[in-house]
This record gives structure tokens, sequence and C-alpha cells, in this order.
């Protein structure tokens, strides 16, 4: 007899092999997230300090995250501003501007015009909110909506200030929102990745670039990273078998494999071998659970109707909110959508139309669809960008078009869902929409208030990398009481 | 018993009794790494349990850090720990009761209990405990191991000195030892020669190989395989791909748009360097501080490219000094954590909460970086400045051709000038004594050919180089005047000429732009332009007149994406000037230059920012700068030249008298330039055919070598200021809230820079490694041991600070430290000793037991087994394929990528053009790296994604990576090829085709179980394939590579698939 011989069962049984029960799901979920945390508690603070709970009643289990990648015009969507209608094309005021400093894109400009939105704004809903006419299905849900009108940043170029956005760093190399999502809470699905990313670009203008770190696992074990969906060719990376391997044939070859290294594991002994397979038969199951997903030839015609003739056509934001429903049905933890093309420093108020055309019903139709099968209740939907616009035009004012550079100081966003109050607005911006008056939201506020809605307290969600305990929200963050339910 | 039965089944050469294994346990240690849970008082060690323990609770607030340190109290330091407050005793030895730190920790009332309530790190019992024994025992407090030099320990005895090879094998048996534990066998022949040929090459071992190693048992055989597998050029390749992850290397700038940039040839150095045996120190000091060696080589410049490959931002609007402020953090990030394994990031914004380094000392190590000429706006595509040419071998060697040859030529033309100026005079005596010559010339000099000429003649049209016409537009009545040249055009703020789109250059082209211009008044306006100006952007160039300066614009955004200089001088109204503007297509300020008849002028920069391609559909004009801003005076003799002239060229151009005017002229009146003019068109246009023939050669060979440098690749590379920059402490660390001045210092806590040292980066070079320097050689023997084993000696590789994790082997990592200096910091010498230990010849075969006993193998009880990297899963697959295409070096290749993916993040400009042909098949430290869509198949693998400095990868096992491995075309090629390698065994049969296969996959025999499995599995997919004969082709045709055709595509087809399981075999992706 071998004297190494010992049976693959007798390995499943040690405890320093748990959750071996069943071969397969149950030995994978130490390695993976996709696989269901059978039994375990989220794993709240780092390795060292598990807290075993939640540590507040969640709200939200799940976040799906609108993101607009260019940063939205607040001016001319929400951030409602009467008093300029008089101001076209004067300076603005040295006593609003205050010196504070502007990109080089428009920081040696002659002027700063005032250019007052074109559109039209209106109160809507029995909230009375305000929205633009460029939103008009947005403003049928304002009573699901919670506008922050007093958002602010600190980076002023898109690159740090969307990484600043979704990994509280405006420097590579940080877990992102999605990653400490899931690292934090686990997975609720078996088959799908916990940790889902979605991309369209906007007809607006050649969208800015977008970057795998927004997604990335940052110094957390990349099993946290988030998994890119992809409209064209596979929906996942490598999920299709070759051409001339068939369903039959995968499967035969699995089962071979699986033989193969079972012999290997139980000469060799190396538990690892076991987490191996048991991969493998996790990407047999998305294999078929991932398509099924995209798959939305079983939407009736009035869910295409509510979501917009777009969402027929993969790839565009409306397939996309589409999709994430589907995957929000289907227990993904944090759903990231980002829609490009929002960068408007010229010809803003026709490129602004195109990209809210994109958009506009779409968003509205998946809080509406959410809504309708009782899943807005524990879903978090954000909507936003990585800063605002300046009030005053970049380059060329006329009577009908303008342009607008980066600004951090103040922009609106939206959320609604679990555990966030319905149609309320905070925050509120000068009459220039240029510096925030009352009640400013920082970035790492927000992400203090997403978490707090999941359940979990920002400051105690850490992880300890380089000697340090790391953080969504670095050393700050309050969150903002006032808008939770 | 059952506890005992792995072990007592373990039939090996030193038989483990059952009184050890009695004894271990009854010594309790059963995981290591649970210290707090076995220590009695004697085990106590204040660095491994006590300061770790009082590091991660308590130096938040009682550390170094000055700004945030609670009641005064210091426990990092022991004068802190045993301070006497007002009364109050921190640390009493012996006595916890007396210690106010244990009456803190064990308080009853929760607001005085430490540490406080909201704290995430609170202390376990037996963590409280351990630090009562700790006080019980006499409270001893010694400093941070890892600041404290290595000293070469004694080795420490064994109770069976039969399993020790080399004096590596007894700190690891005494470690062994105590725990109880007999070493594991040696692995197999076949384990072991594909574990060094991986280790060390990246590479699996060719089955003749093996088999050489088989039918050697001579007990020097394994040594020479080592010796082989270090004078391999796969080497350098495998040692590479690591140094690639800690440099942050990549082929685009990260950021943004992530542009390309060119860093290739610091790869190629590191290789070469690697390849050589540098020795490690020398390897330091050049990378980073090549450039301030005495007569540095092009080499040791190229070093220096380690400190530049952080990524740069080119994003438009960004504020530049706010970025170049990164760059030199990321370069104390990245020299702390490669060097001294220190997280001295940390002490940026403020005081290091843990280890004993100050904001102030964070700043003094960032002045070593700060005195780089570059910019902190990057470059958008290509590289950023500084950076300089850096020849390959063969390129050098046929530039040296060249230059050779030039010099050659150009003594011929110096020993020939008594005959040419004979010949010249001759010459001009016969166009004295003849009939006038090109009498409405003004340059007949036929190398200065323009590409367009507008010369504002009643007799002559305008005109381009191949001979063609232009056709004129004016705007407004066409007037010519009497003008330097016959006639000029009269510009008078309202018409100008429109000359079609021609010139339309961009901003790598050389061009070049002259006129004769009389300004009127000193409105001025554009000569020529080629430009937008509809929109505020005006985008374009032009060389215009304002305020009596001259101007130069290349333009993509007026306000600050462009290169928009003017003459420092004034023009004087009302008189004629010959001016010129040339280009190099460097897009910086120096490639821009300026003569004022013939005499280069000084410039000063409006905006030096020039990122994008400026090329616009406007046609060129001359007199206005689009439709505007147009010019006031006289224009005449237009000239565009689609290269840059040189400085002759413009003495030239600004000489309007004609050859016959020069010569008519008695030769003392001669002015320097028309005696230029006149020489030039002698040698290159009117004498004797062997003075042409010459010049021409000459010409011929200049061009060349030019056109061979400028294929020549840069690479960005350190530099220092003549004037260093002053350097502050940033408050918070922000770029423009500068504190205190402070000068270039290395932290305190480590030795000072020696006596007489520069204080410069080459000082602190050579400060890394210093003998003293008690962390560069600890950090770089233990990653040498990660990549050998899996996991350093200490596993935390990037920190050797407070928080960091201890050395699984203190005595070891020491005697390693130690020896790697000693031996002249030579790693081969180094990894040839560790290869031979016993210790690195384990089995990595476990068990239940010993998963228990050992589970994360950090005693080393047995050989390490660990997933291989992305690049060598993919370089495995290659290589058994027989698919690899083995080449040293050269620019970074496109192999496979999913369509799409770089499009769907960025812009319609970076589009992923994969290579062809055998560019698909090179090593994957080859394969393109771009920061922000990092190769796909490398990342779901593991691999790092190069935006900052890593040191140690994850290690995961996921499904992706099973997706990955069944269907990328990568993989499945290869099983293809690797069916087309087996099935060329034309006497085999099927058992032993599959048996060869498995051999070149795993370098080991098939059992009979294996093979029968493999067996039943060829079966399978034969008969699937005999009835579908279609996707049969298909399989087979997956991928760029040509099908050979020998056997039938069903048979191709199945082998494929059953290789297909080979390649996934976790065996086949594992380095056991």
């Amino acid at each position: 007899m071998n004297p190494f011989y010992f049976h693959h069962r007798d390995v499943m049984n040690r405890r320093s092999f748990v959750l071996g029960a069943s071969a397969g799901i149950g030995a994978a979920a130490l390695h993976t997230l996709f696989a269901k945390d059978v039994g375990a508690a989220p794993l709240l603070d780092d390795e060292n300090h598990k807290t075993g709970d939640s540590h507040f009643t969640p709200r939200a289990k799940r976040v799906i995250y609108l993101f607009q990648s260019g940063a939205p015009s607040q001016p001319d969507l929400f951030d409602y501003k009467p008093k300029l209608a008089g101001l076209h094309g004067t300076d603005l005021p040295e006593s609003v501007r205050q010196g504070q400093r502007l990109t080089t894109m428009t920081s040696s400009q002659a002027s700063f015009p005032i250019a007052p939105s074109i559109f039209r704004f209106a109160q809507y809903g029995k909230s009375g909110q305000w929205v633009s006419e460029l939103m008009p299905r947005t403003a049928e849900v304002v009573d699901q909506l919670c506008f922050i009108r007093s958002m602010h940043t600190e980076a002023i170029n898109h690159d740090p200030a969307i990484t600043f956005f979704q990994t509280g760093s405006e420097l590579a190399g940080r877990p992102s929102m999605g990653s400490w999502v899931t690292y934090g809470l686990g997975s609720d699905t078996e088959n799908l990745p916990a940790f889902v990313v979605l991309i369209s670009q906007g007809s607006g203008a050649t969208g800015q670039p977008l970057y795998d770190r927004l997604w990335g696992s940052g110094f957390l074990p990349s099993k946290y990273q988030g998994v890119k969906f992809r409209s064209l060719g596979d929906p996942v990376l490598y999920l299709s078998n070759p051409p001339g391997i068939d369903g039959v044939a995968r499967r035969r070859i699995l089962d071979d494999l699986s033989q193969l290294n079972h012999i290997k594991l139980t000469e060799q002994g190396d538990p690892e071998i076991m987490t191996r397979i048991a991969q493998y038969e996790l990407a047999f199951r998305m294999q078929s659970s991932v398509p099924d997903l995209t798959d939305v030839s079983d939407e009736p015609d009035h869910t295409f109707d509510l979501y917009g003739p777009h969402s027929r056509k993969p790839g565009t934001f409306a397939a996309n909110c589409l999709l994430a429903r589907r995957l929000a049905e289907r227990g993904v933890r944090f759903v990231q959508l980002y829609h490009r093309g929002w960068d408007q420093h010229a010809e803003l108020p026709e490129r602004i139309s195109k990209q809210c055309d994109d958009t506009d019903q779409a968003s509205a139709a998946l809080i509406r669809d959410l809504a309708q099968r009782g899943l807005l209740e524990d879903t978090l939907v954000v909507w936003g960008g990585e800063f605002g616009r300046t009030v005053y035009s970049q380059g060329r004012l006329t009577h009908d078009d303008y342009g607008r550079d980066h600004h951090p100081r103040c922009f609106t966003i939206w959320l609604a869902g679990g555990g966030i109050r319905a149609g309320v607005s905070y925050g509120e911006t000068d009459d220039f929409s240029y510096n925030i008056v009352d009640r400013p939201c920082h970035v790492h506020d927000l992400q203090a208030t997403i978490l707090h809605c999941l359940g979990v307290d920002h400051k105690r969600l850490t992880y300890k990398y380089q000697g340090r305990r790391h953080r969504l929200t670095d050393v700050s963050g309050n969150v903002v009481k006032e808008i939770l339910a | 018993m059952r506890f005992l039965r792995g072990v007592l089944f373990w039939k090996t050469p030193h038989q483990v009794s059952i009184c050890q294994v009695a004894g271990w346990l009854a010594c309790g240690w059963l995981l290591v790494g649970c210290w707090a849970q076995a220590a009695s008082s004697d085990d106590i060690d204040f660095q491994r349990d006590i300061r770790p323990l009082l590091s991660d609770a308590c130096f938040q607030c009682h550390g170094p850090d000055e700004g945030k340190r609670q009641a005064d109290l210091r426990l990092d330091i022991s004068e802190g720990a045993y301070a006497d407050l007002d009364g109050r005793r921190v640390l009493v030895p012996g006595d916890p009761k007396a210690s106010h730190l244990f009456l803190r920790v064990t308080h009853d009332d929760p607001d005085q209990r430490m540490p406080p309530a909201d704290s995430v790190r609170q202390l376990t019992e037996a963590e409280i405990q351990l630090l009562r024994k700790w006080i019980e025992a006499g409270a001893e407090w010694n400093e941070v191991w890892s600041f404290v030099s290595p000293q070469r320990p004694a080795l420490p005895k064994v109770e069976d000195y039969q399993w020790v090879k080399n004096p590596l094998d007894n700190f690891v048996q005494s470690r062994l030892d105590q725990a109880g534990i007999q070493p594991m066998v040696e692995a197999s022949r076949e384990t072991l020669i594909r574990r060094a040929t991986l280790d060390l090459t990246g590479l699996p071992p060719s089955l003749d190989e093996i088999d050489a190693f088989l039918n050697d048992s001579s007990p020097a055989s394994f040594q020479r395989i080592i010796d082989r597998l270090l004078a391999s050029p796969r080497y350098g390749e495998r040692m590479t791909v690591q140094w690639l992850n800690a440099a942050r290397y990549s082929d685009t700038s990260g950021y943004q748009m992530d542009g390309p940039r060119q860093m290739w040839r610091w790869r190629d150095w590191v290789i070469e360097s690697f390849n050589s045996g540098m020795p490690f120190d020398q390897f330091t000091i050049e990378q980073c501080a090549g450039d301030l060696l005495p007569n540095p080589s092009l080499s040791q410049l190229i070093a220096t490219g380690f400190h530049r490959n952080h990524r740069g931002n080119a994003e438009g609007g960004i504020i530049s000094e706010e970025y170049r402020v990164e760059y030199v953090v990321d370069r104390v990030e990245t020299t702390s954590t490669v060097w001294l394994g220190l997280t001295m990031g940390c002490a940026r914004c403020h005081d290091h909460k843990y280890d004993p380094i100050s904001q102030r000392e964070f700043y003094q190590f960032f002045a070593f970086f700060n005195n780089v000429p570059e910019r902190g706006k990057a470059r958008k595509w290509g590289n950023s400045i500084p950076y300089i040419k850096a020849p390959t071998t063969e390129e050098s060697a046929a530039l040296v051709q060249l230059d050779n040859q030039i010099e050659q030529v150009e003594q011929r033309i110096v020993d020939m000038q008594s005959d040419t100026n004979q010949a010249q005079l001759a010459w001009v005596k016969s166009l004295l004594d003849g009939p006038q010559v090109n009498p409405a010339s003004d340059v007949d000099d036929p190398l200065v050919k323009p590409l367009v000429h507008v010369p504002f003649s009643e007799t002559k049209q305008s005109g381009t180089a191949d001979g063609g016409t232009v056709d004129e537009r004016w705007e407004g009545e066409p007037k010519l005047v009497a003008g330097r040249i016959d006639e000029a055009g009269e510009f008078d703020g309202t018409r100008f000429v429109e000359l079609g789109n021609l010139a339309d250059f961009t901003y790598t082209d050389r061009f070049s732009i002259g006129a004769w211009i009389q300004p009127h008044g000193e409105e001025g306006g554009a000569i020529v332009s080629k430009m937008k100006t509809d929109s505020e952007n005006r985008t374009g160039y032009s060389f215009e007149l304002v305020n009596g300066h001259l101007h130069i614009n290349l333009v993509v955004r007026w306000l600050d994406d462009c290169l928009r200089v003017r003459s420092v001088d004034r023009l004087n109204p009302d008189r004629w000037y010959h001016v010129l503007m040339t280009y190099d297509g460097s897009r910086l300020f120096k490639g821009v230059q300026l003569f004022v008849d013939g005499t280069s002028c000084p410039l000063e920069i409006i905006v030096d920012d020039l990122q994008q391609p400026f090329k616009v559909p406007d046609p060129l004009r001359v007199g206005a700068r689009g439709k505007h801003f147009r010019f006031h005076g006289l224009i005449d003799e237009v000239r565009v030249f689609d290269r840059q002239l040189s400085s002759e060229e413009a003495r030239v151009l600004a000489t309007p008298e004609t050859i016959y005017e020069i010569v008519s002229l008695p030769d003392v009146e001669r002015t320097e330039n028309q005696r230029l003019k006149l020489r030039r068109s002698f040698v290159n246009f009117f004498g004797p055919e062997a003075i042409r023939r010459v010049h021409q050669e000459l010409a011929d060979l200049r061009s060349h070598r030019r056109l061979l440098y400028e294929k020549v690749s840069t690479v960005m590379v350190m530099q220092e200021m003549e004037q260093p920059r002053d350097t502050y402490v940033l408050k918070r660390g922000r770029y423009d809230d500068p504190a205190a001045q402070v000068s270039s210092d290395v932290p305190a806590c480590l030795p000072p820079l020696s006596e007489g040292a520069a204080r410069n980066r080459l000082g602190m070079a050579q400060w890394l490694v210093d003998p003293e320097n008690p962390l560069t050689s600890r950090v770089a023997v233990n990653r040498m041991w990660q990549l050998l084993f899996g996991q350093g000696l200490v596993r935390s590789a990037e920190d050797f600070g407070s928080q960091g994790d201890k050395p699984s082997h203190p005595l070891l990592l020491d005697w390693l430290a130690t020896e790697f200096v000693n031996s002249g910091w030579s790693l081969k010498k180094l990894q040839r000793m560790v290869l031979s230990s016993a210790t690195y010849r384990q089995s990595s075969r476990t068990m239940a037991d010993l998963q228990e006993m050992d589970p994360d193998n950090r005693l080393l009880s047995r050989g390490s087994r660990f997933r291989m990297s992305a690049e060598m899963i993919r370089d495995h697959a290659l290589t058994v394929s027989g698919l690899l295409v083995e080449r040293l070096g050269g620019p970074s290749v496109k192999p496979y990528q999913p369509p799409g993916l770089w499009v769907e993040l960025t812009l319609e400009e970076s589009r992923y053009v994969q290579d062809t042909g055998e560019d698909l098949y090179r090593r994957s430290l080859y394969t393109y790296w771009k920061r922000t869509v990092a190769p796909p198949g490398m990342m779901i693998l593991d691999a790092p994604q190069r935006e900052t400095c890593s040191v140690r990868n994850s290690r995961t096992n996921t499904p992706l990576q099973a997706l990955t491995l069944m269907n990328d075309v990568t993989y499945v090629e290869a099983a293809r090829a690797l069916a087309q390698r087996v099935l060329n065994l034309v006497e085999a049969n099927d058992s032993e085709r599959l048996s060869h296969a498995f051999r070149l996959v795993t370098s080991r025999h098939p059992s009979s179980e294996e093979i029968a499995v493999l067996k039943s599995s060829l079966e399978f997919h034969r008969r699937r394939f005999e009835s579908q004969n279609d996707e049969a082709r298909k399989l087979t045709s997956f991928g760029d590579s040509v099908v050979e055709s020998a056997v039938t595509t069903t048979e191709l087809a199945a082998h494929t698939a059953v290789m297909n399981v080979l390649m996934n075999l976790d065996e086949a992706i594992t380095r056991e």
C-alpha cells in the first residue's frame, strides 16, 4: 500500500478543510467569491478581527450603481438656478469663484462668462423636486428618489476623481467599493460572481476612458475583483467552449480532468487540488448560468417598452439596466454600471441631450421595475458622476451653445431604494451652483452611507495591508443620517 | 492515536520516533503562528510576541506619530515604555499590577480600559495574559529585529546530520527538531528537475533533459543541472518577471488615456543583468543612480529607467506640480518597498503610525528623488522627458559604422579642398565670362527645395516640390508690389491667400516655414498658417508676427494643449527680414528654432505642452491665421519644407542674391552667407561630377544615419538638475501646502549615510547596499526565497516593519543575508546554494496530519507546492506544445486577446492590434502591458496590474481561471499543437502517444490508471468527431498556426480534446 495513500474523503473530513461536506460548491467557498458562503457569517473586519455579524440591521442587500462617467452637468439636469437667467454672459463674480483652483483647460481663459442652462426646469411629483426637461422619465419617479445636491469631491480631473469615487483614494492600488462590499458581505449567489461590472458608451461624446482598477480588488485578494460582463463576444471572458467542443464534450473533458485530479490528490494530499476540481465544476455551471442571465429573450415586450427601445440593443445603458435587474434578482451583491460620454467641455446642449436620451428612460425604468418586483426595498440604486461642471462657459458662449469645465465643488447625485428616504433632497448650493451653502456631502460620506445601508460600519470594514488597517473611507466619512429611511 | 497515524505510516529514511512525537505534543506547539496560546513565560520573545501586539493595538495613539500621540505615552521605544508619567510607571518589570500598561488593558471601567471601546483592534484574553507573563518575566525590551544589522549566526545543532546537505539545512532541521517533525523525503528525480527548471528558467524541462538526469545517478548530477540552468539565457527572463512587477514596468503610461511609452530597453537591461550575474549591489546602484556614476555608460543610463517606470498623468487640465509630486512619492514608496521592505509611504501625510519614520524623514528621503528635470504633466503618447536614445547593440554597431563612413567622406572632402577651390574659381570665372544664368532665381542651391513655394511674382507660379502647381486663391483683390525678390504680395489686413490642403503636418513631423516679410506698422498678423479657427481650440499651426515678436504656434487646444513660443527680440517695421521657423517633430520647446536673416534667435515659452496630433483639413494660408489675424505688410517667397532645415540652409535661404550677383562681387566683398551659398551651389549642383558625387555621398550617409537614428527606441531615464529643487515637508502630503524646508537624508532609525557620501541618489544607492544596512540584504534574500518556495521566510515581503510578519526562521534569514553579502551580492551563488540544500529537495507530498501540524508549511516540513504564476502557465503551455518562439528582448508583442477590450474602456485611438506569426508565441514577459486594461489572461491568473510596485502576488483559485485555461485560444491552440506533436510519432500507438504527451506536460510517466483514463477519453472524442466531422475541423482550425495534415482531422481533434484535459491538470499548472 502506498504509504501516502488516503482517500480524499479523509481529507474532506478534516476540520482544516472545512465546508467540504459536499464536494464542489462548499469546498470552493473558502477560495472564491462565486460560491455562497454556506453557513458562514459575513466577514466584516479583516481576517484577524471577525465580528461575525452585520454591524447594523441591513436595509439593503445589494447595490446597483449607475455611474455616469465624465461628470454630468448639475446646472443642466438637477440643480435649478433661476437667478442665473439675467446673468447670461456676465463674468462669474470673484466673490463666488474665490480664487479656487481650476483645471488648466480654463484657468488661463480671459473671462468666465456665466452660462445659464438653456433647459427648462419644473417641479415634479408629490415631493415637488426640480428636474430639468432633459430628464422627463426620471422626473416621473422623483417621489422614489433622494437627491443629494451638495456632493463635493477633491479631485479635479477624471482619472483621479473616478478612482477616488470608486476606491476612496485618488491613487491606484486600493480596492473598489464593490470589492469592499463583497469582501465584507460575501456572496448571495452560487452560480454568478458577487460583483459584476457593465459598461456602455454614451452617444453624447467619445467617453472618458475607464480602467480595470475601478473594479479591481487592490490589495484585497483578487477573488474580490469585479467581473466585467461584456456585450461583445463572451459575456464573461473565455466563457464559451472553443469551436468544436460542445457541452457534452466539455462535460466529458471535465469528468476526465476531475478523475485525473483526484488521482493526483490521493497521491499528493494537497487540499488545493480539491479546490481546483470544485472551481472547474463552478466554471461549468457558469457556462449555463451566465448565458441564462444575459439571454433576455424570456423578457416580455412590456419590459422592453418600459426600459425603452435601446434596451433591445446589447451593450447600451438601457440593456445594461435590464441586466442589472436580472443580476439583482439572482442575488448578485454589487452591480456596477458605467455609462461614458458626459464630459461636455463644448457643445454641451447638444451632447447632453443625447446622453439623457441614453439614460433617462432606462434609469427610471429600473426604479419602477425593481419596485414592481419588490426588489427596491432591499436594493440600493445610486446614480451620479465623479464631479460636477462649471456654471461658466468653457470656450465660446452663444445664446444656445456653451461648454462646461470640471467642477469638483458641487454636483448632484441621486439614490433610491433600500434604506434611503424617498422623495427628498439633501444639501443646497448657492445661486450659481458653484459653492455649497447647506449640508455638504463628501464622497467619503456617500461611501459611508452606502455601506451603512448594507448594514456595515464603514469604520469597521477594514483590511490590514502594509501594516495598516485600510478602509474604503480612509480616515473620514460620516453617514448621512438625514437621508436614511 | 488517530492523530499519529499519518506520521507512523511515514516510511522515510528518517523515522519519527514515538518519543519525538510525544514530546512535540507535550510541548504544545500545535499551530505555528498561534504563539499566544502556546507560550510559557520562557518562550515569550519580545520581538515575536509582544512588539507586534503593542504595535497593532497601541501604536496608533501611542506610537511614533507625534501628531496623534495621546497622553504623552509612547510605546514604540523603550524610553517611553519604561517612562514614569507623573508617578505612574508604564512598565514595572516583574510586576504587572504596578505596571500602568497592564492596569489599563485590564481596567474594569470601559472608559479607562485600553484600547478604547471604539477601536477596531481589541485585545483578546490570551493576549492580555501574554502581556502579564512578559511583564512578570521582566518586560525585556529590544529593538525592532529588522532594524538591527544581521549578524552571522552560528550553525544550529541538529539531532541527525544525515539529512543535512548544506548549512541552510541546519537551520531548517533544528526548527523541525523543536517541533518534533522529521523532514520529508527527497522528491522524485522527475519532480526535482521539473522544479528546478521551472524555478530557474520559468519553463519546464525537455524530455531529453529529464532522461539525461534520470540516467545520471552520480551525486553531482543535480548540481550540474543547477549550473546549466543558471547559465541559461532563460534564467534572466525568469528572474526579470518578478523585477518588472516590483518596478511597475509597463508599455503604457497609466492614468486616463494610458498612452504608449517605450521602456523595453530598460526591461532588456534587466534581463541582461540577471543573465550576466551582475552583483545585486551594482544592480541597485546602477538602477538608482547610474546617471551619477563617473562617465556613465549607455547601459548605466538605461538602468535608471527603473525610477521612471511609475505612471505618468497626461490628462488635459491637470495641475502639473500635483502629479510631479506623486511621481516622487512613488519613487520613495517603491524604493522603500523593494530595497528596505518598509512602508515609508505611510509617513507622507503624518509620522508613521508604527515604524520610527517621521513625516520629516519621509521628505528628507523624498529630496533624493526630487531633482529630476521632469514634468508632472506627462506625454499623452510616447516617452516623457527626460529620455535618451537607447540603441541596441546591433543599432549601435550600425551607427558606428555609418559614423566611420561619414568621417571618411568628410576627410575626403577636406583632402579635396584645394582641388575644389581651384575648380570653383574656374567655375566662377566661367560664369563671369559666360552668359548670365538663373537671373531671376534667388536661391540656386537645389538642396533647399521646398514642398510648397509661393514666389509672389508676376512671372513665376506657386509650385510644389514635385513640380506641381498650386492653386492660389486670394481672398480680396490680389495685389503684387515690388518685393524682396522681384514682386511681393501686399497685405493690408483684409486680403490673404489660400493654397489648398497642403503641408498637412502633425506634431511628429519635421517641417520648416520661411518667408521674406516687411511688416507695415505695428499691427503684424499671421504670415503662414494651417489652422482651424472656427472653434476656441484653434487646432493647427501658425507662424505670426504679434507686437513685433515672431510667434510659432503648434496647437491642439490654444490654452493648454499646444507648443507656443515667441521671439525674445522684436522686429522693426518697414524693413525686410527673412524669417524661418523649423521644427524637429519632438513636441518639445527645444525642437523649435527661429532664424531671422539666417541667424538663430532666442525664443521664450508661452505654453510648452503639446500632447496630440494637430492635423486639420483647413487650407494652408498666407497672410492670415484661419481667416483671422490678417497680416499688415509685404510677404515674399514663402517656402514650406517637409523637413527641418539646418542652420546652414537657413543662411542660404536668407541670402537673396543670385549666384550670378554673388560671383559678380569681388571676393573680399562677399558676405559669409554669400560665400556659403556659392560653395553649396557649386559642390552640390554646378561642380564637376567627382566633387558633386562625394558631397552627394555625404548627404546620403547623413540622411541614412538620421533615418536609422530616428528609429532607435528611446527610454526614460533619471537625470539630476544642476540646481536641485527645494524640498519641503508637505502638510497632509499635499503638493500645494509646503511647511519646513528639508534636505536629503536617510531615516534616523537606520545607519546614517557614510561619511563623505554624496547626499544625492548615488549616496543613497550606496547606502542601500552598505553591508551595515540591516534591511536590503534581508529583503532581497527573502524575495529570492519567496520565488523558490512560494512564500518568504518573512511572509510580508513588502513590510519588514513592526506591523510586518516575523520571520519563520530568523537565524536562517540572517545567515542567508550575510552569505549573500559575503558572496559579493551574487544572486546566482545564493540560488545555487539554496537549490543544493536538502530543504529545497524535499518532496511536497503532504497528508492530513502534517497539514494540521504545519498547515502553511511555515516550518518547511515538506517541499513547497504552488500554482505557477500567470506568465509561467502560458509559457509552459507554449513550451510543451512546441509553439514557443524564443528570442531574447525587443519591443513588446501583442498576442491573442479577445477583441474590443481596449476600445470598450478607452478611446478609439487605442485599439489593440494583435500581432501575427511568431510574435503570438513569445514568452509572456514580452507581452504588451497596458496598465489600465492589462492582458486579461494574465490578470485572471493573478498577475499584478503594474500600476504600483508589487513584490508579492496573490495566488487565487477561481472559475475564471478554469474558463481561461479551457477556452482561451492560447491554450486550445497549444493543445492542438501538442496533439500534432505526439501524432508525429508515427510508430507509436495510442498509449505511447498519450504517455508521451503526459510526460511533456507533467515531466513524469503516467500511471496505468492515468493512462486508462486518457485512453478512454481519446476513444470518446474519436467517436464524437468521427460522427461530427465539422466539429473536428472547427476545433483544429482554432488559432493562427497552420494545421499540419499528416493525420485525419478527426484524429487531430480527438487528440486535441485529450490534450485540453492534460493541459488543465492541476499538476500541469503547479510547481511541486
